[in-house]
């Protein structure tokens, strides 16, 4: 009976203590596990036997880490399903330490095989364009082909064109082998090539108050969003890929940046997207594609104007542009500047590029520098690269062009050139809006030269945007939406609520006249006892 | 008047009956010398465990919606936001995992010591009801939380009761109000677990308790005989396992804090779909064998342990060979269901 009990203890105290030590452990880990974000990772037995080996070997290590924390990874894809390949295709090599046949670059045919529908609507994009091949094939005699190399080629890897048919590049917003949703919607991701002075995209939205709001709280969101399912846009403000690519309620997700352009702004000329029409639609289609996103954020009474200044902004730079035009086909015509040629052959364009001489530069900075920096900032909120970057250059550029016709003997730009009127630095039509979007201003509309000198300014302009809507540059909502301005041209313009507020304006002078009087005291009339070191 | 006589005015009762029968039913009930040893009083752990549950889970649903769009939101709400609700949510958490553990200490002291025997065979079947309602308690739970996981352990799982022959279809329509997992299985999931698995329990546990009083706790051969009062001695040793527990859950809460996971996405079908590892044992063995042998067997193995008091005896007229038969057969059901939980855990 003794032995009976014992065993029976023994059998419990065994067991319990084995239940409590292995279950509270297994709870442990699994109650850890709800908490990791560690994907659990089946790969297929080829796979398995790359990765070990590239770990032993030490290469390329870093792209296995981020591949293990991809979602590729969590769904069992390993390294066969997109290295894969034939003996005749053109990527093929074959692995030194195991005879496999491994593809070197896999393209967007490999992504196709899950992504075909990403892959087609990228197709659509004018990512995948290859229109800097078809305008700029003469550009290597000003940049040296090795110069382009790890210059323009990189950035337009993204519309590669592949040998076996495939075009794009997935991996250059979707960085390998992660390929994070979280870093290909970080603006820089779009930055990388939308930077600098041909299109300050990334400093433009940097300067919005979109990429304002991301900048002081986009650290905490969660970028990982899923945008597909017609669900809410899930962050506080846009950023690249919100406006561009992500689905809101009403609006799917789309691989095709082009989808929701409007305006065609980065060519020499703006025009409305004819751009996949048949299946894009018209630029209207595309227009309330975007203002749909917009929709998510803002009232239309806002966006509309919005976008309504920046399409006016567009047909203003198309006048400017053809100032520039004018000049430079004038000049070449009278023989004043001329072509570059080899072998009888024009290489250079008169209205794009020439590079060799002053109006040419001019010409081409116009459109491809100030020009779209002037068009971009008005689209994106980036009040400076409209103003400072954009429409100051753009005058400098036109004024510079003047100046030098006029020292080369041209006539018409010589009478400028002696011209004292302040109406020689608008020698082209205008567009214009009455008031802004940002609200109604009672003082800001009464110091513009062109408003207190022409009274017949808005019907001239009127003509211009009437025309412009007959053309089918405006649409209906946008005619009605200026007229609905011009009819109420006091109020919009804030002239109406001047004298309402000059008590107030007065004080302001005063202070005006204060400042004024102060840095005349103190920095005019400055004068210091020590000699100048140059005699003048 | 004092408030002794006010009382009594109101409670026109018997008060020094009332006195008495407490005295009699709790105070001094008498306890087996043999429960001086910690490990012959995992009858209380489970209870204490449930109170546990049952005082956090009413805090949990002061917040909790069950609804597919808001049960996510308002458990990440209690985790991220409330004050103190990581702890009492981890508790609660924990307080699942414990109570399971907790009654399997109590089943292998039970069972290893024969406590399930004639006359108590009927409390063995009723502790085993008690140990299921549990496992009914615990699927239910983390189903609320609604998201990858418990959205497709909860399809996964009862998707098994379509297996049932004849009536399969009809009993899955039943759980889960309507063909797929929906916002009506969320809020069946959601009475079940907060009234009506509750009072089942309340009652289960009261037979169970009243028919162990009635009897009085089993006393295994080669102990002194002789007993002690309830109160202080057993009653402070529960106070000291009350404490502890509280002490344990949260020093686990700390360490392994409950998640939350991804949201619940119905479109999107994880690889690795796992239920809770008090599942694993059966979820390993239905891995191993064809769906309906696996539910067979599982189900077999559950009447079998329910009916075991009335088996024994079928086995063998001779008291030791019943014994030695039993233990050996504890012994084999318990290593074969821990090794089937670790190597899911572990090495699947």
């Amino acid at each position: 009976m003794e032995s009976s009990v014992k065993a029976q203890q023994w059998l419990i105290g065994i067991f319990s203590v084995l239940l409590i030590v292995t279950l509270i452990i297994v709870a442990g880990v699994e109650m850890k596990q709800t908490t990791s974000d560690k994907p659990h990772i089946e790969v297929d037995a080829k796979s398995k036997q790359c990765i070990t080996c590239h770990e032993k070997q030490n290469i390329a290590v870093k792209q296995i880490d981020a591949w293990k924390e991809s979602q590729h990874a969590v769904m069992g894809i390993g390294c066969t399903e997109c290295h894969s390949a034939n003996e005749d295709d053109f990527d093929a090599f074959k692995c030194t330490q195991s005879d496999v046949l491994v593809a070197r670059h896999p393209t967007p045919k490999d992504c196709q095989e899950c992504h075909e529908k990403e892959v087609a609507e990228f197709a659509n994009s004018k990512h995948a364009h290859q229109f800097w091949i078809f305008a700029n094939a003469d550009r290597a005699i000003f940049e040296n082909p090795i110069s382009t190399r790890h210059g323009c080629e990189q950035c337009h890897q993204i519309s590669n064109v592949w040998p076996d048919g495939s075009v794009g590049e997935c991996d250059v917003c979707h960085a390998k082998h992660s390929y994070s949703m979280e870093v290909a919607r970080q603006p820089e991701t779009c930055g990388e090539c939308h930077i600098g002075p041909d299109h300050p995209h990334i400093e433009i939205y940097n300067e919005s108050k979109h990429g304002n709001i991301f900048k002081a709280k986009g650290a905490s969101w969660d970028m990982n969003y899923n945008t597909t399912n017609n669900e809410p846009i899930p962050i506080e403000a846009p950023v690249c890929v919100t406006c561009h690519m992500d689905g809101n309620e009403t609006q799917p997700m789309t691989h095709d940046v082009s989808a929701r352009l409007g305006m065609e702004s980065q060519s020499p000329w703006s025009y409305r997207p004819v751009w996949d029409e048949e299946n894009s639609g018209t630029w209207q289609d595309k227009r309330a594609r975007m203002e749909a996103i917009c929709a998510s954020c803002h009232a239309p009474d806002f966006y509309e104007v919005y976008l309504l200044t920046a399409d006016l902004v567009n047909l203003q730079y198309n006048e400017i542009r053809r100032e520039f035009v004018y000049w430079t086909k004038k000049l070449t015509a009278n023989g004043t500047i001329d072509q570059i040629e080899a072998n009888g052959k024009k290489i250079s364009n008169v209205v794009v590029n020439g590079w060799d001489e002053t109006p040419e530069d001019m010409m081409y900075h116009a459109w491809h520098h100030e020009g779209r920096r002037f068009r971009h900032g008005a689209q994106m909120m980036g009040a400076d690269f409209t103003q400072w970057h954009g429409i100051w250059d753009l005058q400098q550029s036109l004024m510079e062009l003047y100046r030098w016709a006029a020292e080369h003997g041209d006539a018409e730009a010589k009478r400028w050139v002696n011209s004292n009127h302040p109406s020689k630095f608008v020698p082209y039509k205008l567009f214009d809006i009455p008031g802004s979007a940002w609200g109604i201003s009672a003082v800001v509309n009464t110091t513009p030269f062109v408003y207190k000198a022409y009274p017949d300014y808005w019907d001239r302009i009127k003509a211009n945007v009437e025309t412009a809507y007959n053309e089918g540059w405006l649409s209906k909502d946008q005619w009605d939406l200026w007229m609905e301005r011009y009819e109420n041209l006091d109020h919009y313009q804030g002239t109406k609520y001047t004298d309402d507020v000059k008590d107030l304006m007065d004080m302001y002078k005063q202070r005006n006249a204060k400042d004024t009087e102060a840095f005349t005291k103190q920095a005019v009339k400055l004068k210091l006892p020590g000699k100048e070191f140059y005699k003048k | 008047m004092s408030k002794k006589e006010w009382f009594k005015e109101r409670f026109p009762i018997d008060y020094e009956k009332f006195v008495e029968i407490n005295e009699n039913i709790f105070m001094k009930e008498p306890i087996p010398n043999h429960m001086k040893k910690w490990w012959f009083c995992s009858g209380a752990t489970p209870l204490i465990f449930f109170m546990i549950q049952v005082l956090t889970g009413v805090m949990l649903a002061f917040y909790f919606i069950p609804s597919p769009e808001m049960a996510y939101e308002s458990v990440r709400h209690i985790t991220q936001d409330v004050r103190m609700g990581f702890w009492i949510r981890g508790i609660h958490r924990w307080g699942s995992s414990l109570m399971i553990i907790a009654l399997l200490l109590h089943i292998t002291r039970v069972y290893f010591t024969g406590g399930y025997r004639k006359p108590r065979e009927i409390n063995w079947v009723i502790g085993v009801i008690l140990f299921l309602l549990t496992l009914v308690f615990s699927f239910t739970g983390y189903s609320l939380l609604n998201n990858q996981l418990a959205y497709w352990a909860t399809t996964v799982g009862t998707n098994m009761f379509k297996e049932i022959p004849l009536i399969g279809g009809f009993v899955l329509d039943v759980i889960r109000g309507g063909e797929d997992v929906t916002a009506n299985t969320l809020t069946r999931f959601f009475t079940l677990h907060v009234m009506l698995l509750p009072i089942l329990m309340i009652i289960v546990t009261a037979a169970h308790i009243i028919i162990l009083r009635v009897h009085g706790v089993s006393e295994p051969e080669g102990f002194e005989k002789g007993h002690y009062s309830f109160y202080p001695h057993h009653f402070y040793k529960i106070v000291i396992i009350s404490l502890f527990s509280i002490c344990l859950m949260s020093t686990l809460t700390v360490i392994f804090p409950p998640g939350l996971g991804a949201p619940a996405d119905p479109s999107v079908t994880p690889l690795h779909i796992k239920p809770e590892w008090y599942f694993f044992p059966v979820f390993r063995f239905l891995k191993l064998v064809p769906l309906l042998v696996g539910i067979a067997c599982s189900a077999a193995f559950v009447i079998g342990m329910m009916f075991w008091p009335f088996i024994e005896p079928l086995l063998s007229k001779n008291k030791e060979t019943q014994a030695r038969f039993s233990h050996f057969v504890g012994a084999l059901a318990l290593l074969f269901t821990l090794t089937l939980t670790v190597w899911e855990m572990f090495f699947a």
